[in-house]
């Protein structure tokens, strides 16, 4: 066995039919006449950890429960992120796997194949007993051990709505001083935050040199530094290490520069990185020094302003030409088994710019299809060759705000005389269902939720009541908000199955979650004019967002092709065979007649 | 179930040559074709060849017991040929591996060819034609996903219609799936008009 596995994260299928109509995607369009295309059916909800998760298990996310971005502790309603799980342990808090459930990965290592996930989501922390070897992607934290965000150091008077923001002091000279904040680490009286020390000398109106602790960069105004290196001393002989990128982005009246968030170093980390740490480190040497963070392509740093758009694609390329060179540095040495590789630089081009400035997003599919040329020429005949995609994308024209809509429909009591806030903020005696995640609703259960208080014997006429008003909900420009709302036990199988939300909310075209509906936030209005730089998504209902498939093989056979057959199409194998039944059990309504005339022929 | 992919698998066995389809699209047709070209048949000869198959049925009469749990048989039937129709293909069990040859046919040739078929065995045709012709589809349409989602089985599609107008490029790709030296001459020698008779 041996099979290659590019996964686009985002890529659509209908700009791939309407770019490939046009012949401006001649490599994937060679695939898909010769019988190797087909779109892809996702899970629900479309969000990319849950379905990358899907993907790689063959099952659906009550296999593997991972069923939002955002998930909640029934007993406390408190949220957490489904990516990043952690465990109070006898050593302090540790990160712990996010799901445990068999991957093809895992599978065909127990074929006996080397196999190889580079970049995949919810891989993060690394489970080193396991004998695959991966780079982890969406869900790796920062060295703060949180998503990351990065830090504006700035001689004017300014906020960022999410961006650590700390002063340029000037010390005369045309030098400025500042200090960057590190990791929190524990001290004599709590939690001490570790910073460094940093001295920027402007050089002239293009330039400057930027001391950070004992690392000393030349910079040029608008130019993103090489990835460096630096410490925060924690203690006698103790380091934290970390990597990071820098720009400077004001040389003018006012001074800017702006650290990329500081990133888990794989040579130097305190948390299981990457499996095996050997892999991490020779990639590191061999290739070069790469971003470790989750979400690399600083979408928060250019929301907040903190880098426009230039500076904001030429990151992402940098990221995607630095995962090619290790991709393909992988590849010259591959001889059998899996290699497979996210690619997902595509979906934070699209968040920003699918809705405003559709060339850029066109002119990374070009560039992903010059990608594959460059792959499938390099593979032999007998290789398994697999593109595929975690959704496709929409429109995100209106925010709505699911628990205001739920306080409206008489479902959700805010307590104190509050009119806003948050599941803190919820009188639970008089709440029968609340919102948390993108896509998830749930019923205030008795004995399910701390203070639940809606009876069992309630629970499917409620169910069915909500399911109904959200499906008539009309937005403010007439059309459906809801297009789908789909019960638990229709969409999720498994031992985890019950821990998911009751309802999954499939939002109609132009609508998404608010990021507060994410939080389980109450603001003041249900929906919301989207005005953001993110102005694109896939947290939609999974009909309107699926994905592609091409394979050097012919898929026109299979019918509808779901994630649940990825691991049969990449290793030959499926890891869940529900959605397979045999002909007699899903053939004509008249088998009856089928047989009678087989029997007539003498065939049965 | 067997994985075709696996290197922890023993020895492997050599595949099940399947020959399917739906009843007259041809499958007799491909018997005598792989026999001529060298491959063993598993037949029992017990259905004899008739007007409505000159050449013979190739036809084993244990693979109809598979429903009833009779498999044993197929222990003796690695490298060998056996015709299983399309109705009976989900009863092969999934701890050996087949490579399969699925004949296509259009479907009103089939019944055309079916309705002799059943005048000469003196039954009825119960079922209108259109009606009949709807279950085939869709009972295809069930097959075919369902056979390219099986690990343990390979799948040749081979157009009766265009076998029959231009056998040459079908044969040879008929070998190299197989991938057994077979007598390509014989074999070509086997597709003949005069026994297509039943043309849409």
């Amino acid at each position: 066995m041996k099979t290659v596995i590019l996964g686009f994260d985002s890529f659509d299928p209908a700009i791939f039919e309407s770019m490939a109509e046009k012949n401006l995607l001649p490599n994937l369009q060679k695939m898909a006449d010769a019988g190797g295309y087909s779109r892809l059916e996702v899970c629900s909800p479309p969000q990319t950890e849950v379905s990358w998760t899907c993907i790689a298990t063959g099952a659906d996310p009550g296999s593997h429960g991972i069923f939002d971005f955002v998930l909640r502790e029934p007993n406390s309603y408190m949220p957490y992120v489904s990516i990043l799980p952690t465990k109070k342990s006898a050593v302090g808090e540790t990160f712990i796997p996010p799901y445990t459930t068999k991957t093809f990965f895992e599978e065909a290592a127990d074929m006996g194949y080397p196999a190889t996930a580079l970049w995949w989501p919810a891989m993060f922390p690394a489970r080193p007993e396991l004998p695959v070897n991966t780079l982890p992607g969406l869900g790796t934290p920062d060295i703060r051990g949180q998503l990351g965000v990065g830090t504006l150091l700035t001689t004017e008077d300014e906020t960022k709505k999410k961006t650590a923001v700390a002063a340029l002091i000037p010390a005369g000279n045309n030098r400025f001083t500042s200090t960057l904040s590190g990791p929190a680490v524990a001290g004599k009286s709590g939690p001490q935050t570790l910073t460094l020390p940093v001295a920027l000398d402007v050089i002239n109106a293009q330039s400057a040199r930027l001391q950070v602790g004992e690392v000393q960069l030349d910079l040029k105004l608008g130019q993103w530094s090489d990835i460096f290196e630096i410490k925060f001393k924690a203690g006698f002989l103790a380091n934290v290490h970390a990597i990071t990128r820098v720009l400077l982005t004001d040389l003018g009246a006012a001074k800017r520069v702006y650290f990329l968030p500081l990133q888990i170093h794989p040579l130097h980390s305190a948390f299981h990185y990457a499996s095996s740490p050997g892999f991490a480190k020779s990639l590191w040497s061999k290739v070069g020094s790469y971003l470790t963070l989750g979400w690399p392509q600083d979408t928060t740093g250019l929301e907040d302003g903190c880098i426009n758009d230039d500076q904001f694609i030429t990151l992402c390329d940098l990221i995607f030409e630095r995962r090619k060179q290790i991709f393909h540095h992988l590849l010259a040495g591959f001889k059998e088994g899996v290699l497979a590789s996210i690619f997902d630089d595509l979906d934070r081009i699209q968040h920003m710019f699918h809705h405003n400035r559709r060339e850029v997003a066109e002119a990374w599919y070009k560039k992903l299809d010059q990608f594959v040329g460059e792959v499938a020429a390099r593979l032999g005949a007998k290789t398994r060759f697999i593109v595929m995609s975690d959704h496709g994308f929409s429109t995100f024209q209106f925010k709505v705000h699911l628990n205001r809509w739920l306080a409206e429909q008489g479902w959700l009591a805010l307590k104190d005389g509050k009119t806003e806030g948050d599941l803190s903020h919820v009188d639970w005696s008089q709440t029968k269902a609340y919102a948390l995640g993108l896509n998830s609703l749930y019923l205030n259960v008795a004995g399910r939720e701390g203070q639940g208080m809606v009876n069992a014997s309630e629970l499917e006429s409620l169910l069915g009541e909500v399911q109904k008003r959200l499906l008539e909900w009309k937005g403010p420009d007439g059309r459906n908000v809801v297009s789908a709302a789909r019960l638990k036990h229709e969409v999720y199988n498994g031992p985890y199955a019950r821990l998911g939300p009751d309802l999954v909310v499939g939002y109609a075209a132009g609508y998404r979650a608010s990021a507060e509906t994410g939080l389980g936030k109450i603001p003041a209005a249900a929906i919301e004019e989207n005005h953001d730089h993110w102005g694109a998504d896939h947290c939609v209902d999974k009909d309107l967002v699926p994905g592609v498939l091409f394979a050097n093989r012919d898929l026109r056979d299979f019918g509808g092709i779901s994630f649940r057959d990825i691991p049969f199409l990449a290793i030959g194998k499926h890891l869940d065979q529900s959605h397979i039944k045999p002909p007699s059990q899903v053939g004509p309504q008249g088998q009856k007649d089928l047989e009678e005339r087989l029997k007539g022929l003498g065939y049965l | 179930m067997l994985n075709l992919f696996s290197k922890k698998t023993s020895a492997p066995k050599q595949p099940i040559v399947i020959v399917s389809g739906l009843p007259r699209s041809g499958t007799s047709m491909m018997m005598k074709m792989l026999a001529e070209g060298g491959l063993q048949i598993l037949t029992d000869a017990i259905r004899s060849a008739d007007d409505d198959n000159p050449n013979g049925y190739f036809e084993f009469e244990r693979v109809k017991q598979m429903t009833s749990g009779d498999r044993d048989w197929l222990d003796e039937a690695g490298g060998k040929v056996v015709k299983v129709i399309s109705a009976l293909l989900e009863h092969l069990p999934s701890d050996r591996s087949y490579k399969v040859i699925f004949m296509e046919r259009e479907i009103q040739e089939v019944l055309a060819s079916q309705k002799k078929m059943l005048d000469h065995r003196g039954e009825q045709n119960k079922v209108k034609d259109e009606e009949i012709a709807a279950q085939y589809r869709a009972h295809l349409a069930a097959v075919k996903p369902w056979l390219a989602r099986q690990a343990h089985m390979e799948v040749l599609y081979v157009d009766y219609n265009k076998m029959m107008a231009e056998p040459g490029p079908l044969c040879r790709r008929l070998i190299e799936f197989l991938d057994r030296p077979l007598n390509e001459e014989k074999m070509l020698a086997v597709p003949n008009a005069r026994l297509y008779r039943n043309r849409a």
